[in-house]
């Protein structure tokens, strides 16, 4: 054996441990080109600002990497963040807009996005129906009834809800409580053994189901995990936007795939990261930060963004893919 | 979950799964149906003039969909989400080059039919030389476009269609027939052709069914997948062109709509998303079907939101009929 | 009492008969052979007590008692594991993962129990630790894993689940000797500790070696069960092909006669690449050039080096005198080679697609054709077909409803349509019936006296040692001996295999 074989072979085995790694690599260069670009966009109050604005993607990026594990995809995230967000603003509406009555307005938020990905877990695995197309009817779906939860968007969530989003506790902002949820959330699932299982039905399904898995339950609880992460998705984004709005999530849905993708998990099932989804939306972010701070002008900002983030996705598998050969 | 339920699961599988009619002839049954429905609720719905107004719009969905349907079956997990920004893009610069006047339509065709190839290429060489799957890398093509159109719209006017792109998409050609519907047949017929009587055919059935065998029996992988990105930007462009021949300007992210209705009427029609088999008169039914599906929603006479879960409801009972994969034990 | 009987199970696919009438009686401690042909139905008989296929009808008694077997989660509660032909590994998963995959330790029945999953995996491995070879550990992913080793992951996984009831389904047909050896051994354990043990191998030193009783199968149905110690190979053959056929081919036997060796066609130098060291050897029109050795030590690389899918490296390939560059699978089909891969999944058959998509290709591809039409193509196909006496109802049908030896044939008339100058096989008649087997071998051997110049490996060393003018035998991806007219034995061979072992 030569020295640059067995040197692959150490970041084989590293990018098999840890997918996340490139993803991490482009996310710290972006830092430090913002930082090169606009020394005043690693201040503490940008950053503050950053997860503020991307903590809603992180979330959906989580959600999306735990169906794309299970080799799924889920097109309806998006309107399930919206569905949650009119939901939760016009429950709190309805209870009023004490503490409590805003704590269960999320509980009855994270509930619809559970049913919500129970539906398209049933329609996927217990239908047995192609998941890009089937969930792209659910979602279909889940935007009508955000749509007559709430017809325009508009209705404002009470000011105790963004002020804690926005603010701090205890010194802390509240972001980093919420990170610091999601961090714990994202150390516990990879550690259980339902994760094991979504990831041997995304390797081979067939195989994992003649190995005695329960291969639809499998599947289905990925896509109720999914909708809850969405959910939760759909809290911070009430939080940030401080209103609701039935079609604020649309969008989000393709980005969250870029997301999942940087983070170095495969589309094709079994090698995945929930780490690395978080981190991939954090990249999206910082593009989008570093465009801005270069000086773009206005109308190519959108352009400039688009290559970028395509190019980071080419990269990142590009590279993996050469360690692993 | 209980395993009773998984029992119910497995029941109702078997159940469903019994009847397994062919595609096309489901799709033309519920397309009659859904006309039938549609005569009923709305007197004139299934007259010929309003088929024909259909069949227009269908017309559109379904080129789009002819170049989403050659990259599907391709396999690899082969889809083209980049179409709808290939769409927006053609329509405002064929608006743009031929600016209102016939003479310049020559000149649009070949201007959107390079582009669209041009972007299908890019999409193609990602997808084949840096191994790069079809559903990101037409994805950050698709942000790309979108940045673009973004550019193309601030420095160019919106454009104009030319009179005779115009008549050529709305009024009657041959027989009372747009155009348009005529193009679209002769798609139709060419799309049989490669894909049933060529070798380029063949391969792209092989490349899908089982790639390594192919490459193993001679088969230029990459090349006849690049081809078919190719194809379908070019499809896209000829599409974008049509939209502005029937509304006679471009406007904002035209294409849009068709990036998920593409791929909807593909497998509406049998072609499963793995890739390797079917073919594009089921395509062709299904984007009848979906065209007709949303008519009867605008007619109902219902709200926004009253029509999209219509639309969604529908579309996945439609699935439940015949889009169903195969169950595990077999 | 027997611990599980099988009356008249049955199974088809649409207008398929898989299998249509299988009885079978397992006794605890017994190691209970399945034997027949390719499509014969072994596998779907395996898969149904396995709870992976769902039988059409039939009974199932497990001591004595009708039980249904719903899915494979049933069939482990009812102590029935398997090994699959196909395996059932997840390929970015551990090894440690796949072996524990169907009863994954926990705490809290919620987490991963990560210690004890590695300590019951390396108590599975440890009976196989010195025949694992390089680069396995418990922490390996499979993917990365040869597919020799990829075959023990998959059997220590069926011994995992502590089952009374052991399925294995082809389970040997990657392994070398050594790896056998020490499989066999942990089945004769377990065939003492009284567990019922069903085996399905084409080799038939194994089947001999570790069977007590065998049942044959014939065109999906179970023909007759023998005592292993009371009957001969003879027998087992003359039950699996009918005995009016076994008759006929007796007669057809004989070796057709082998011209006189012709010019060089082919030269190899001096190729060292990731799998090979330093090899060069030379092929002439008409004669077979066997390569052999254990599995997996370089016989394959060579071919598939030769036809441009692996990397040349340094070395050099001469086609009649001139130096080629075949960097690719077209450049070597371009240049008249053909390679036939008995991995006819992977490289060979076009999934789902008619028999005619999959015969012409490479003709299409020779002779530059664009227009495809069926009429004068299937002219051609039909033809190609029928020196194999190939079995198929039309040329449109698709080629998943032929059985695994016709699919063969299919994939060997597609490099017969345009006859080849070199034809390169790789393990060729890897998991086909023996009757299949020798109408193959009967063809090469036409081929060849035909003038076309042949490189065969064969895992099988009767089917090297019956056919192959010359052997070279490989071991770590170098050419160690080559052995000429009579020292073509089987002792020859082995001793050169293991020599540097």
């Amino acid at each position: 054996m030569d020295a640059t074989l067995t040197s692959r072979g150490n970041w084989q085995s590293i990018l098999g441990r840890y997918p996340f790694v490139p993803a991490l690599i482009i996310l710290i260069m972006l830092l430090v080109f913002n930082g090169m670009a606009e020394p005043n966009s690693l201040s503490f109050r940008s950053v503050n600002g950053l997860f503020k604005t991307y903590m809603a993607l992180m979330f959906l990026a989580v959600a999306q990497t735990l169906v794309v594990s299970a080799a799924d995809v889920d097109l309806s995230l998006g309107a399930i963040l919206s569905l949650v967000n009119v939901t939760v603003v016009t429950t709190i509406g309805v209870f009023g807009d004490g503490p409590l009555a805003i704590v269960a307005a999320c509980l009855v938020g994270v509930f619809v996005g559970f049913l919500c990905g129970l539906l398209n877990g049933f329609v996927v695995a217990g239908l047995n129906l192609q998941p890009i197309v089937a969930t792209f009817a659910t979602g279909v779906l889940f935007t009508g009834i955000a749509l007559w939860v709430l017809p325009v968007a508009g209705m404002p969530v009470p000011s105790a809800y963004w002020r804690l989003y926005g603010g701090s506790v205890l010194g802390i902002p509240f972001i980093y409580y919420i990170l610091a949820g999601l961090g714990l959330a994202i150390f516990l699932i990879s550690r259980t053994t339902l994760m094991v299982k979504i990831l041997a039905v995304g390797d081979d399904q067939q195989g994992a189901f003649q190995s005695g898995l329960p291969v639809t339950r499998i599947r289905i609880s990925a896509y109720a995990y999914c909708g809850v992460f969405s959910a939760f998705a759909a809290l911070c984004i009430t939080g940030d936007t401080a209103s609701g709005d039935p079609l604020v999530g649309n969008a989000m849905t393709l980005y969250s795939i870029a997301a999942v993708v940087l983070g170095g998990t495969a589309l094709s099932g079994g090698k995945a990261t929930l780490l690395g989804a978080a981190i991939g939306a954090l990249t999206i972010g910082l593009i989008n930060s570093l465009v801005f701070f270069v000086g773009t002008p206005s109308e190519w900002q959108n352009l400039v963004q688009g290559m970028s983030i395509l190019v980071a996705l080419m990269l990142g598998i590009f590279v993996s893919r050469r360690v692993e050969q | 979950m209980s395993s009773s339920t998984a029992q119910f699961l497995t029941k109702a599988r078997s159940h469903i799964t019994n009847l397994s009619p062919n595609p096309l002839i489901v799709a033309l049954c519920l397309i009659a149906g859904l006309l039938v429905v549609g005569e009923f609720l709305s007197p004139g719905f299934a007259s010929l003039p309003q088929i024909l107004r259909l069949l227009v719009v269908a017309s559109i969905l379904g080129i789009v969909a002819a170049g989403q349907n050659l990259v599907i079956l391709g396999g690899r997990e082969g889809i083209d989400l980049s179409v709808g920004g290939i769409v927006s893009l053609s329509a405002i610069i064929a608006g743009n080059v031929m600016s209102g006047a016939d003479i310049g339509i020559l000149p649009a065709i070949i201007a959107c039919l390079a582009i669209g190839g041009f972007i299908g290429f890019l999409n193609g060489v990602g997808v084949t030389f840096l191994g790069i799957p079809p559903l990101v890398m037409t994805l950050g093509m698709l942000g790309v476009l979108q940045g673009l159109l973004v550019v193309v719209r601030q420095g160019i006017p919106s454009g104009l269609a030319a009179p005779a792109l115009s008549s050529f998409v709305a009024s009657p050609l041959l027989f009372g027939v747009p155009g348009i519907i005529w193009l679209w047949l002769m798609i139709g017929l060419l799309m049989a052709l490669l894909l049933h009587r060529t070798v380029l055919g063949y391969r792209i059935y092989a490349i899908g069914a089982n790639e390594n065998a192919a490459k193993m029996a001679g088969v230029p992988v990459r090349v006849v997948r690049i081809s078919l990105f190719m194809m379908s930007g070019m499809f896209s462009a000829i599409a974008g062109m049509c939209i502005l021949g029937y509304s006679g300007s471009s406007f904002a992210n035209v294409g849009d709509q068709y990036m998920l209705a593409s791929i909807i009427a593909v497998v509406l029609g049998g072609t499963p998303l793995a890739g390797g088999k079917g073919g594009y008169t089921g395509t062709m039914t299904g984007a009848v079907l979906l065209v007709v599906l949303q008519s009867i929603l605008t007619t109902l006479n219902i709200d926004e939101a009253g029509r999209q879960i219509a639309f969604g409801g529908t579309l996945l009972l439609l699935m439940v009929f015949y889009g169903r994969g195969q169950s595990l034990r077999i | 009492m027997s611990k599980l009987r099988l009356r008249s199970v049955s199974k088809r696919y649409g207008a398929t008969v898989a299998l249509e009438y299988g009885d079978l009686d397992l006794e605890a401690g017994e190691v209970h052979v399945l034997m027949g042909a390719n499509g014969s139905g072994k596998s779907t008989l395996s898969k149904i007590i396995a709870g992976s296929v769902r039988p059409d009808s039939g009974i199932i008694e497990l001591d004595g008692k009708a039980i249904s077997i719903t899915n494979p989660q049933a069939a482990r509660e009812f102590g029935v594991a398997i090994f699959y032909q196909e395996l059932s590994l997840a390929a970015h998963r551990t090894v440690a993962e796949n072996i524990c995959l169907s009863q994954l330790p926990s705490t809290a029945g919620v987490f991963l129990d990560r210690q004890k999953m590695i300590e019951i995996a390396e108590r599975r491995i440890a009976p196989f630790l010195d025949v694992v070879g390089d680069g396995f550990s418990v922490n390996t992913q499979v993917g990365q894993l040869r597919a020799d080793q990829r075959q023990l992951v998959e059997i220590m996984k069926t011994f995992a689940q502590d089952a009374d009831i052991l399925i294995f389904d082809e389970p040997t047909s990657a392994l070398d000797r050594a790896q056998v050896e020490c499989f066999l051994n942990l089945l004769r354990e377990q065939k003492a500790a009284g567990r019922c043990i069903v085996f399905i191998s084409h080799r038939r030193d194994e089947i001999f070696d570790i069977g007590d009783r065998i049942t044959i199968i014939r065109d999906g149905r179970t023909v007759s069960t023998k005592v292993l110690s009371e009957t001969n190979i003879d027998e087992v053959l003359i039950a699996m092909v009918g005995e009016g056929e076994a008759v006929a081919e007796q007669q057809s036997q004989s070796l057709p006669q082998r011209t006189e060796i012709g010019e060089i066609k082919l030269v190899v130098e001096d190729i060292t690449n990731d799998s090979l060291q330093e090899v060069g050897f030379q092929v002439s029109a008409g004669e077979i050039l066997g390569l052999g050795g254990l599995h997996g030590h370089g016989q394959s690389a060579i071919l598939r080096t030769i036809f441009g899918v692996l990397d040349l490296g340094t070395g050099q390939i001469f086609l009649d005198g001139a130096a080629k560059d075949l960097n690719s699978p077209r450049a070597a089909i371009r240049n008249g080679i053909a390679y036939i891969s008995g991995d006819r999944r992977r490289d060979g058959i076009i999934t789902d697609r008619s028999i005619l998509e999959n015969v012409v290709p490479v003709y299409a591809l020779k002779k530059h054709l664009i227009a495809a039409s069926p009429n004068t193509l299937g002219k051609k196909a039909r033809m190609a077909l029928e020196l194999l006496q190939s079995k198929y109802e039309s040329l449109a049908h698709s080629i998943g409803s032929m059985s695994g030896g016709n699919q063969q044939k299919v994939v060997v008339a597609r490099w017969l349509m345009d006859a080849p100058d070199i034809l390169l096989l790789d393990d060729p008649t890897k998991g086909i019936d023996m009757a299949t087997k020798k109408e193959l071998f009967n063809l090469i051997r036409e081929l060849a006296a035909q003038g076309m110049a042949i490189i065969l490996y064969s895992s099988e060393d009767a089917e090297l040692l019956e056919n192959a003018d010359r052997i070279l035998v490989l071991n770590n991806g170098k050419i160690v001996r080559e052995l000429k007219g009579s020292e073509r034995t089987r002792y020859n061979l082995y001793h050169a295999a293991y020599e540097a072992a």
